[in-house]
């Protein structure tokens, strides 16, 4: 299938209905616009491999698009002993993709820090993690505030694998997330936590799909989004539960903090579970910044601003608090606190 | 010539449409421990709140003054900066926020300097030392998951590192064993010689380590009775009926 032969997604579509392709899309949907590409640099001076598979998620249009306009994938084999890699993703120009995949097969931490200038970024990771493994992989979405986002990421995970996924997101301004986990063998856990911060007119859509295909499979996901003036955060998860998949453990719970009248906030958790012996659940809440939390913090001499940005850094940091991977704990909230202290300053 | 900290003349104040205090005068110097007692909704805990400025509270007639400033012309962050500080009957949960980076923000901004890390981190050990803290609070997240008596050393530990003029203890006592009440009682009475200390509570227990200098009795939000320690002792014994005929009460 090519991306010129495929329909635009209508909005009737879970995945489509908050952030339309055409609102994504760099330019007009009927092209596949010339791009650049993101310029990607590895710690340690470990180098990336050209090309990169382009199966996973071959029928999806976002996925498609980005396969066809990239001018350039790598691949990622982390080598055994190296236990944490940072990679910088660049991304400049009118359009800029990069396309990698992460080839897991042995107990490693990989953290990618997403920057730049470019109007609009396009990033697909993909990543297969080996048996018996234990993956954190963090990703840091810090482009500029005028930046657009189409980001995707495919993951399968392999027999035994525990994986730990964070993602903080504090970069761009309409900005498109497209996550999906499949697992494919049992005993294998995922954890994942994304923490989301909206201010200005700032769009962050995150739509979240975890497949237990095999049985003995267990998931969390947790998503906490702070925002702020005329901001829009929407988080849609489909956690689907195969009818051979018994004892599956499953929940979602999805957390939104409204800091100001007229910022929004959407959390749609939807389960399909056809599997009878299973445990599967899901939460949402909405609500205004604690009036007894600001009061505490004030009377310990913070200002309301400093009372607020305390209280935000807390709410999303508290996001990863299922994640027990340290390196990766630590970097989300080290660049959570940069931002934030940036965001005083403005 | 005492130092006034706090002089509070015929306050009367509601939440929503509900008087709760009914014309209360009190004043506490530098250096004295005043206690107030009374049952449970007379409005103790309403006057350490009003001091403090929570918002949910409105003065309909009176005054409060803090060394010698009106307080109403205060927002809840700058009275804690001028030196009141608070140690809350229920302290409030902030969840992702460990105690460490608060503690540290919290002195910063009643400071209103920035911390040499190091001799911060001194000033912390010996704070954390003299209540018998373990270090690793520090990374856990404010009051999330404390028990009822980490909750209050956590307050105490502030207010001695925040070192109030005046320092109001709402229930601090309430819910600890008798070796933590020993412990924040160790606290208090470090910082109660160069503070004005009012302190909450239903106990005399707590008096036991806290000598205090004023016992007064709060009864529909009014001081109905003040005296010395033998007071409280004596409400120990005999409850508050006794203060509830007509004669006292006027």
């Amino acid at each position: 299938m090519t991306y010129a032969t495929m329909a635009v997604p209508s909005r009737a579509l879970h995945l489509w209905r908050y952030t339309p392709w055409a609102r994504i899309h760099p330019t007009s949907v009927e092209e596949v616009p010339e791009t650049t590409p993101i310029r990607w640099s590895v710690s340690d001076g470990i180098a990336l491999e050209n090309g990169a598979p382009s199966t996973l998620g071959a029928d999806d249009i976002a996925r498609v698009f980005l396969l066809e306009a990239a001018t350039e994938a790598y691949t990622l084999t982390p080598g055994k002993g190296q236990q944490t890699i940072h990679i910088r993703a660049v991304a400049s120009g009118h359009a800029a993709i990069g396309r990698l995949h992460l080839n897991i097969k042995h107990d490693v931490t990989v953290i990618v820090h997403l920057s730049g200038e470019a109007t609009w970024a396009g990033v697909h990771i993909t990543g297969e993690v080996a048996d018996n493994v234990r993956f954190g992989y963090g990703m840091v979405n810090e482009l500029s505030v005028n930046s657009k986002l189409l980001r995707c990421e495919d993951w399968s995970l392999g027999r035994d694998a525990d994986v730990q996924h964070a993602s903080l997101s504090v970069g761009g301004f309409r900005c498109k997330n497209d996550l999906r986990t499949r697992f494919t063998s049992s005993g294998s856990r995922l954890t994942q936590a994304v923490s989301v911060h909206g201010r200005d007119q700032r769009h962050v859509d995150h739509h979240i799909e975890i497949h237990h295909d095999i049985e003995r499979t267990d998931s969390s996901l947790n998503v906490h989004a702070a925002c702020d003036d005329r901001s829009h955060s929407i988080a849609t998860g489909l956690l689907t539960i195969a009818k051979e998949a018994n004892h599956c453990d499953a929940g979602q719970v999805f957390k939104n903090l409204l800091l100001s009248e007229k910022a929004r906030a959407e959390a749609i958790p939807e389960l399909e579970v056809l599997a009878d012996e299973v445990a599967a659940a899901h939460g949402a809440a909405s609500a205004p910044l604690d009036p007894d939390q600001m009061h505490y913090l004030m009377s310990r001499g913070l200002d309301r601003n400093e009372a607020a940005s305390l209280v935000v850094e807390g709410f999303m940091h508290h996001g990863f608090s299922s994640i027990t991977n340290q390196v990766l704990v630590e970097e989300m909230r080290t660049r959570l606190t940069v931002h934030l202290e940036c965001e005083l300053k403005r | 010539m005492a130092e006034e900290i706090l002089r509070i003349e015929n306050l009367h104040v509601k939440v929503e449409d509900t008087p709760i205090l009914h014309g209360l005068t009190l004043t506490v110097n530098r250096g004295e421990k005043h206690v107030i007692m009374g049952r449970n909704g007379a409005g103790k805990s309403t006057l350490a709140s009003v001091i403090m400025g929570h918002p949910a509270y409105e003065i309909t007639q009176g005054k409060v003054f803090f060394m010698g400033q009106p307080l109403d012309e205060l927002d809840v962050f700058e009275r804690a900066r001028a030196g009141i500080f608070l140690s809350f009957q229920y302290p409030a949960v902030i969840p992702g926020v460990q105690v460490g980076t608060f503690l540290k923000k919290s002195v910063q901004s009643v400071r209103q300097e920035q911390l040499k890390a190091r001799a911060f981190r001194k000033e912390l050990n010996e704070a954390m030392n003299t209540l018998d803290m373990q270090k690793s609070v520090l990374a856990r997240y404010v009051n999330d998951g404390f028990s009822g008596g980490e909750k209050k050393r956590l307050e105490i530990l502030q207010m001695l590192l925040l070192k109030p003029n005046l320092a109001l203890l709402d229930e601090t006592d309430s819910g600890l064993d008798i070796d933590a009440l020993r412990i924040v009682a160790k606290g208090i009475n470090q910082i109660a010689p160069d503070a004005g200390c009012l302190i909450i509570t239903h106990y005399q227990r707590l008096l036991d380590h806290v000598k205090p200098d004023f016992v007064h009795v709060m009864i529909n939000g009014q001081l109905v009775m003040s005296g010395g320690p033998e007071l409280a002792l004596k409400l120990e014994d005999q409850g508050y009926d006794w203060l509830d005929t007509p004669e006292v009460e006027a």
